[in-house]
Parts: structure tokens; sequence; C-alpha cells
């Protein structure tokens, strides 16, 4: 995968509205075949990145959670 | 002390948050407040002007600051952290502490179509002429589209994209043209309402009202020939009335910290910029995740007032926002950085406090109302509200 397209959105510490912001604005920016990782600490980011995912068909390739940290990696298909 | 002997702060911008913060810090510094604008405008009435040609509310911004403190009516370029200067045209001036309270508005230069869409119909987040704009379309409507909603995720007054959803309705309701009409609420967010807890009683209330919502509705451009808003996301929504949300940009002149946005890197708890200990932001000029919203400034206000005399305030992102619901009752949506908005059912209580507030607005900024609102906002704390819930 290569690194120059992905672009890290660190939302940790955002509640309201939330991290879904700064994905929807990072994705007003980004290109097919771009990779967004967004990085959260509300546990609302799973659904919402998921319904996200699927209204915009884009593809969600991973969720895990490091030290508190949920961290979505997505990949732009649908620009 | 006198003034003097009194270390100098400068507030850049004199919004709701900067003039009551002047009240609050007038005997114990040296204050002065720099400003483009000489008047003052009660904002929220704009939604008011806008749903039922209500006049504007606004006052001098000199009748508002304190007497003692200085009110230089220029444009501050930029501020220079490193040096502790503000810088005009043609002059620098130094300071002690920096307070920056710059606010933020509407750029309809991000999305293609949007300056000709604000050009025929206004919009209620700018000022008078706009709102007054809109509501000339609000009377000559006749059925139709109606799109309502928000065109960017960022933008000061979370509730007030569904209150004018809701006030709409309620116009064409009363005006028998709700069986002409579609209206059509767009977000760019996952639910009607941001807050999850709030948007339960927000979405409940749009179907009960025929008002059909659009989710994940990112506007990409307007066609203002064909009157069509495309998103994003593919989708196309055709208007015969639009009343749209702008996206809001910040002022930019704190230069190394500012975002995308023009917003300023701010410490969401003790509100100062980077690691400077002697340059504050407040109101809508931060970047810090909480509503944009003269509230949010209110009670920014009484921790930078406790950090420039050196005690270690933090401000816990605490939300208060006024939401009307149309039809004489209104909600407020109350939350904290670690609290989940309270889900308190709209009131005519609440509706007829959200309308009082416009008559105590200027006491308000000169500082005058705390005997009510400090035990009012304790009484509303979200931890409480949320148990009494239970």
């Amino acid at each position: 995968m290569a690194d120059e397209n992905k672009k890290i959105i660190d939302a940790r510490g955002s509640s309201c509205p939330g991290p879904i912001v700064e994905l929807s604005k990072a994705y007003r920016e980004a290109k097919v075949g771009d990779i967004l990782e967004v990085w959260s600490t509300d546990p609302g980011i799973k659904a919402d990145a998921q319904a996200w995912a699927s209204k915009t068909k884009n593809q969600i390739l991973e969720i895990k959670e490091e030290n508190g940290v949920i961290k979505v990696t997505i990949k732009v298909l649908n620009r | 002390m006198t003034n003097a002997e009194k270390k100098k702060v400068i507030i850049v911008g004199a919004g709701d948050g900067g003039i009551i913060l002047s009240h609050r810090i007038k005997k114990d510094f040296d204050v002065t407040l720099i400003d483009k604008s000489t008047m003052h405008y009660f904002q929220p009435w704009q939604l008011h002007i806008a749903f039922s040609g209500a006049k504007e509310k606004k006052i001098e911004k000199r009748k508002l600051i304190p007497r003692g403190a200085k009110f230089i009516n220029k444009e501050v370029k930029k501020v220079d952290l490193a040096n502790r200067k503000v810088v005009l045209d043609g002059e620098e001036l130094s300071y002690d502490y920096l307070v920056v309270d710059t606010g933020s508005r509407g750029d309809y230069s991000k999305i293609p179509g949007h300056q000709e869409l604000f050009n025929e119909f206004g919009d209620f987040h700018s000022n008078t002429e706009a709102a007054e704009r809109l509501w000339s379309k609000v009377k000559s409507f006749s059925g139709g589209d109606a799109v309502i909603g928000i065109s960017y995720p960022t933008y000061k007054c979370p509730p007030s994209p569904d209150e004018a959803a809701f006030l709409f309705e309620e116009y064409i309701n009363k005006h028998k043209l709700k069986q002409k009409t579609k209206i059509m609420f767009i977000t760019p967010f996952p639910r009607a309402y941001p807050a999850e807890q709030m948007n339960e009683i927000v979405e409940q209330t749009m179907k009960e009202r025929n008002i059909e919502i659009f989710t994940f509705f990112d506007v990409e451009s307007i066609d203002t020939k064909n009157r069509i808003i495309n998103s994003i996301e593919g989708d196309k929504l055709h208007y015969d009335f639009a009343a749209i949300v702008p996206p809001h940009r910040g002022a930019g002149i704190v230069e190394g910290f500012s975002d995308d946005d023009g917003f300023v890197k701010t410490d969401k708890f003790k509100l100062n910029i980077g690691d400077y200990d002697d340059a504050y932001c407040m109101g809508d000029a931060t970047n810090i995740p909480t509503s944009k919203s003269a509230v949010t400034a209110h009670l920014e206000s009484k921790v930078i007032r406790d950090r420039l005399l050196g005690i270690d305030s933090r401000f816990n992102g605490r939300t208060h926002c006024p939401f009307e619901f149309g039809y004489r009752k209104a909600t407020f949506v109350i939350g904290s950085y670690d609290d989940p908005v309270v889900k308190l059912k709209p009131s005519t209580f609440m509706y007829l406090m959200k309308m009082g507030m416009k008559y105590m607005a200027w006491q308000v900024i000169r500082n005058q109302m705390e005997w009510f609102l400090e035990p009012y906002f304790k009484m509303t704390d979200p931890k409480k509200l949320s148990k009494k819930n239970k």
C-alpha cells in the first residue's frame, strides 16, 4: 500500500459533533485511491464510519483499537 | 493599581466573548479591545428576521464596552505571538496578554455556485440584509421544493439549520402551502442533529412534520441556473427555495496556529494558543470541539479571566445551545466534553426563555446577569439533568 496517498485524520478528543466532521472534510479533498485513516477516542466513530462508507460507497479496510484510540482505515473508491 | 501599573491585555475582536471578558477583567488589567466594526448585532435574531420578518437588534459596541477600557476601531492584520505584538495598518501594539476573539463568518467562495445562490436567496448566517432577502423569499414562496440545511460541517450555532427547517415548516403550514411543498433537510452528518441524544427528538419531529432528511449530503456545487444542489456523494436536489448555512471560516490572523479553515489551534481546556501562556483564543475563532455559540464564549470568558489571574481554571466544553422547534416550543442542547447531550423535550417554557434572551442580551454582555446565569448553569449541569431524566 503506497503511504504517500495516506492521510491521517487525528480527531482524538473530538466529540462534538465528532470525528465524522473531520472525515467529511478530508473526503471533500480526497481523490480515488487515497487512504484516509481516522483516529478517534469517540466509540461512536465505528458505527458512523461504517454508515458513511456504506452511503458514500467507499471501503473500510480495517478498524482497530490501540490504547483507547480507535483507528479506522478507509480506501476512497468513489469520489 | 493605576492603569500604568496594570498588565496590558489586548482583546482582538470585540465579540460577545471579548466584551464580557473585558468586563470581568477591567479592575485588574489595562484592557484594549480592537474591532473593525463599531456595531454589535444580536446574531440569533437573524433566524427570526428570515422566517418571520422580525427587525434586527443591534447596538454600538462602545455602549457595551466598560468605561476605562480602550476601544480601537481598526482591523488587526496579524498577531505576532513571539514578540507579543498586534499588527494593524501602519502601527503595532504590544501586549502582556492577548485574547483572540475574531469569530467566524460565512465563506461563499468555497462551494461553486454558492455566491450566486446567496445573492438571490441570502441566508440567516451573515447580516441583516441577507436575512431580509431570505424573508422576502419566504414571503413570496408559493409551493415547490424547499431545500434547507448545512453545506459544510463547520458553522456557527449547531441547532440553527434544524431550527430553520422547523420554522419554515411552521410558516408553510400556517399559510396553507404544506400540500404543495416538499421540504428537504440536508446535512453532511450521519443524522439530522449531530448529537445522538438530541437527534432522537429531532428526527421524530421531522418525520411527524414530513421533513425529508438527507444525511451524508456534502454540498459539492450549486447549479443556480437549473436550481440543483449537488452532493459529493452523487445526490442531486432541485430547489425552488433554499436556506443554506454557509461554510464558515476563521480570520486566520494567528500565523503558524491557524488550521485549514482559518481557526486558531487552541487548547480545549486551558484555551491558550500553542505553548504560549500569555495568548488565548475564545468564541467562534477557536478550533476546539464544541459548539460555536455565544454561550460557549460566555463560559470561556470565566476560564480566561481566572487563568489571567493565575488560577488554573479549565474549560469543560459545556454547551447550552437554544434550539427552537417552531409552534412556540424550544429546548436547549446541554452537554460537555465528558457528558453526552441531555435528551430534553422541547417545551413552551424553554421557548419563552429563548425569546427572553433577546431582551437580556446586552445586560448579559455587560456582565450584569451573572446573578441569574451562575446558578442557572449550575442547576442545568448535564450530569444533574441526566439523573433527573432517568
